[in-house]
């Protein structure tokens, strides 16, 4: 190998070396974080990962003491058949507070934030605030919903949805766009959210992405959190 | 010649860099990896430079293959939960440092050489005064 190729060679690697160095050192400054935070980062990362893990174990454990909470339930129930008719009770109770997996007819919403591309409009009509999720629930409830998910969520009596920086929280979780709006109840009344002048059409004109669909049978889960009752009592 | 383009190397790499787009920051462990193990190579190229026993090959596969090697090593790394990529920080930067160590005493051995060749010249000097 002659002098040429060799310097040519180096010259190559200096510029691959000096171009990664400069890269490295500006995404570094972007991020705005040293070592010394990024070890406590990821220190906290793994604990979220863990908290999780341990989350779902008990989930899961919770689950399974249900379910032979219910057949012990049936069990006991099967040759009395007053105890029958309370069961059924509690069963209608558990349908009302959201605490079953549930399936029927309806629609589903999805909203999807709206592209950049429209510069005449403000970027913030764009986005799917937390009050737009919040009428178009508000909506549903008042077209006869059933039952109403947002991605997943189910909103019970006690759920809260609100806004928490750039996503929205259901019952205590994050939720991101797109949003998928499920409800159940009589279809074509629930699709008249679309008629014109409507909150839905209204998003629409700012900009947002709204789809409706009618699928036959929507499937929802049951209801994650907890009820807890402390001050209130019956008359 | 040679460092001419490897100065020319430098400033355009350096140039190019500021003008393309950044990494996200998951990757940027693996560029800093990349990085420590090419500035080893270097360092030991400059060191077998010094011990005239440099070869152009095997300091352009250590370029290449340390540094995807030890990127490969931090993703395996990141896969088992197990900071790997300290493990080879550790190996690159004590090799780094012992190869500075011989072009550092390459060096004072040069110059104090040189002194004492000066110190002796100038003896004879006064003496021929």
């Amino acid at each position: 190998m002659n002098k040429k190729v060799e310097s040519i060679i180096l010259m190559i690697m200096c510029f691959i070396l000096g171009m990664a160095v400069v890269v490295q050192i500006n995404s570094v400054n972007n991020n705005g974080t040293t070592i010394s935070s990024n070890s406590k980062e990821s220190d906290l990362k793994t604990q979220v990962l863990k908290m999780k893990e341990k989350y779902e174990r008990q989930y899961n454990e919770l689950e399974d003491l249900t379910k032979k909470l219910e057949e012990a339930r049936q069990q006991a129930t099967s040759n009395n058949s007053e105890l029958e008719e309370l069961e059924a009770k509690i069963k209608q109770d558990n349908l009302l507070l959201g605490n079953t997996n549930i399936k029927g007819p309806g629609i589903t919403i999805t909203l999807t934030d709206g592209k950049k591309e429209l510069t005449l409009i403000d970027s913030a009509d764009l986005l799917i605030h937390a009050e737009n999720v919040l009428a178009v629930v508000n909506e549903l409830k008042n077209a006869g919903a059933e039952a109403i998910s947002i991605n997943g969520e189910r909103v019970v009596n006690t759920s809260a949805i609100s806004c928490d920086g750039n996503i929205i929280i259901v019952n205590g979780k994050k939720v991101s766009t797109p949003i998928e709006i499920a409800a159940i109840g009589y279809a074509p009344r629930l699709t008249t959210l679309s008629r014109a002048g409507g909150t839905l059409e209204n998003f629409a004109l700012d900009g947002k992405g709204v789809e409706i669909k009618k699928p036959n049978n929507i499937e929802m889960p049951k209801f994650t959190g907890v009820y807890s009752f402390k001050y209130m009592k019956t008359r | 010649m040679i460092f001419i383009s490897i100065l020319i190397g430098c400033i355009l790499g350096a140039i190019v860099g500021i003008n393309i787009p950044t990494i996200s920051y998951t990757y940027s462990n693996y560029l800093a990896i990349a990085i420590i193990a090419a500035l080893d190579s270097v360092f030991g190229g400059i060191t077998g430079i010094l011990k005239k026993e440099f070869d152009i090959k095997v300091f352009i596969s250590g370029f290449f293959c340390n540094s995807i090697l030890s990127m490969l090593l931090t993703y395996l790394g990141s896969k088992l939960n197990v900071d790997i990529y300290l493990a080879a920080i550790v190996v690159f930067v004590g090799r780094m440092f012992i190869n500075l160590t011989i072009i550092r005493k390459y060096y004072i051995d040069k110059w104090s050489k040189k002194y004492e060749e000066y110190k002796i010249k100038k003896q004879r000097n006064t003496k021929q005064n």
